[in-house]
């Protein structure tokens, strides 16, 4: 894929980075690279890609065209890093250039690259002469950064009084805050029974609450009505719905 | 001696860290310029070749070592190990970093030519180069620089003390020397 098919279309992967050469979302990344404001040989990809796996790792939720559209953009840039591989794109710079000025710019920088090596050699020698000094490291005596403990024997209730409030009972933390779980497994079984009862098959999509939490009990209910052998679950597809059918209900539930 | 160089003689022999002067005057009650004056007499009495440790002003203070002469003994006693040379590589990469710090990864690789990837964490390794925070450029791409440490090593009191990055630059034939090859290459391509 070319820089230019990708520009006109708006990345959508929210994917925050925290790389030695950037730090913010991976959308912005691209676009600056696209840009040549950040120098792609200097991006690590398979950093990006461990980071996007382990955030659907810990989201537990896996969305197709994200990650699809993640995939193609991660593959433009491995493109793109491969392109410059080959000689002749790396040299397009100063193949633009007429000889000479390629040749100005090239002396600039030899000339620049000539100090700073002559600078490392300089250090080396200093490097020789220094670097193996055995310098004072002997930490002080602990005895010498220990405060002096209070002269003379402490009162007898000095001890007791210390101790005191360590012992004490703290009080019970306040967890007022928190909401009280919505469903509990029992009721939500109870719910789910009824479900199966009335049209002998539902989907997990089909029944389960909004939040979270909820979601959660609905689908240890399903594992419940399960392993009791009350229903049959299938799903088609990887993170596809669940689909719950109804098999026999206990004898002993039957009965009562 | 006068009284305050061996308050401050003291001082340095219970210290494991360089002492700054500012420190020193601190810990003396005393002014600066006092201190500076007692120190130039300590130097002077732990001038090399006199004790089996030397005055030395590094990374932003004043300390002991050993001399020079005395740490292969200090070694076979302690079994220090003198530390690994570094590369050329690894010392262009340090001369980027120390002259031209804060400096970002893609700033080294723009001077040498080369990623230094490699360079830069094993300087961090041996604790030579350190990073210090993120440029305000677009990415905000790691910043890194020197430290303590590597003032300690190559002997320094502080980044003041590294000659100046004039004196590298090549002289005017040399330079002429290799645009006269250039241009030539440049002729060759052209025909």
């Amino acid at each position: 894929m070319r820089a230019e098919a990708t520009s006109g279309a708006a990345p959508e992967v929210a994917l925050e980075l925290d790389l030695d050469v950037f730090d913010g979302p991976f959308d912005l990344l691209v676009t600056l690279i696209l840009r040549d404001e950040i120098d792609i040989w200097e991006v690590r990809v398979s950093r990006i890609i461990a980071e996007y796996v382990v955030r659907l790792a810990d989201s537990g939720e896996f969305d197709l065209d994200a990650t699809s559209q993640f995939v193609v953009l991660v593959a433009a840039l491995l493109e793109m890093k491969s392109r410059l591989l080959l000689e002749d794109e790396v040299d397009d710079e100063l193949d633009d250039l007429d000889p000479d000025e390629a040749a100005e710019r090239l002396l600039e920088r030899l000339v620049r690259y000539s100090q700073f090596k002559s600078v490392g050699g300089a250090l080396g020698r200093r490097w020789e002469e220094h670097a193996a000094r055995l310098y004072r490291c002997t930490p002080v005596p602990a005895a010498l950064l220990r405060r002096p403990a209070p002269a003379g024997a402490l009162p007898r209730e000095t001890l007791p009084a210390a101790l005191a409030p360590l012992l004490r009972e703290p009080p019970a933390p306040d967890t007022s805050h928190l909401a009280d779980l919505a469903v509990s497994l029992v009721k939500e079984l109870r719910r789910l029974r009824v479900i199966l009862d009335d049209a002998g098959e539902f989907t997990f999509a089909g029944v389960a609450p909004e939040g979270r939490l909820e979601r959660a009990v609905t689908f240890f209910a399903l594992l419940e009505l399960h392993s009791a052998g009350e229903a049959v679950l299938r799903q088609r597809r990887h993170f596809g719905d669940i689909v719950v059918t109804r098999v026999a209900r206990p004898a002993a539930l039957a009965a009562g | 001696m006068h009284p305050l160089a061996r308050r401050l003689e003291a001082l340095l022999f219970i210290s494991s860290r360089p002492l700054p002067a500012a420190d020193l005057a601190a810990a003396c009650a005393c002014a600066e310029a006092e201190v500076a004056e007692a120190l130039a007499e300590l130097r002077a009495e732990y001038a090399p070749a006199r004790h089996g440790f030397v005055l030395h002003e590094v990374a932003g203070g004043h300390t002991f070592a050993v001399a020079d002469d005395c740490a292969e003994d200090v070694r076979r006693l302690t079994g220090a190990e003198r530390p690994d040379d570094l590369s050329a590589a690894l010392l262009e990469t340090l001369a980027v970093v120390a002259y031209l710090q804060p400096v970002t990864r893609a700033e080294i690789a723009e001077v040498r030519g080369v990623s230094s990837e490699y360079a830069l964490s094993s300087l961090e390794e041996r604790g030579l180069v350190e990073q210090r925070g993120r440029a305000d450029t677009p990415g905000a791409p790691l910043l890194y620089a020197t430290g303590d440490r590597f003032l300690k090593l190559f002997g320094l009191g502080s980044l003041a003390g590294l000659p100046a990055l004039e004196e590298f630059a090549l002289g005017a034939s040399e330079v002429e020397e290799i645009r006269a090859r250039l241009l030539s290459n440049a002729e060759r391509r052209r025909a």
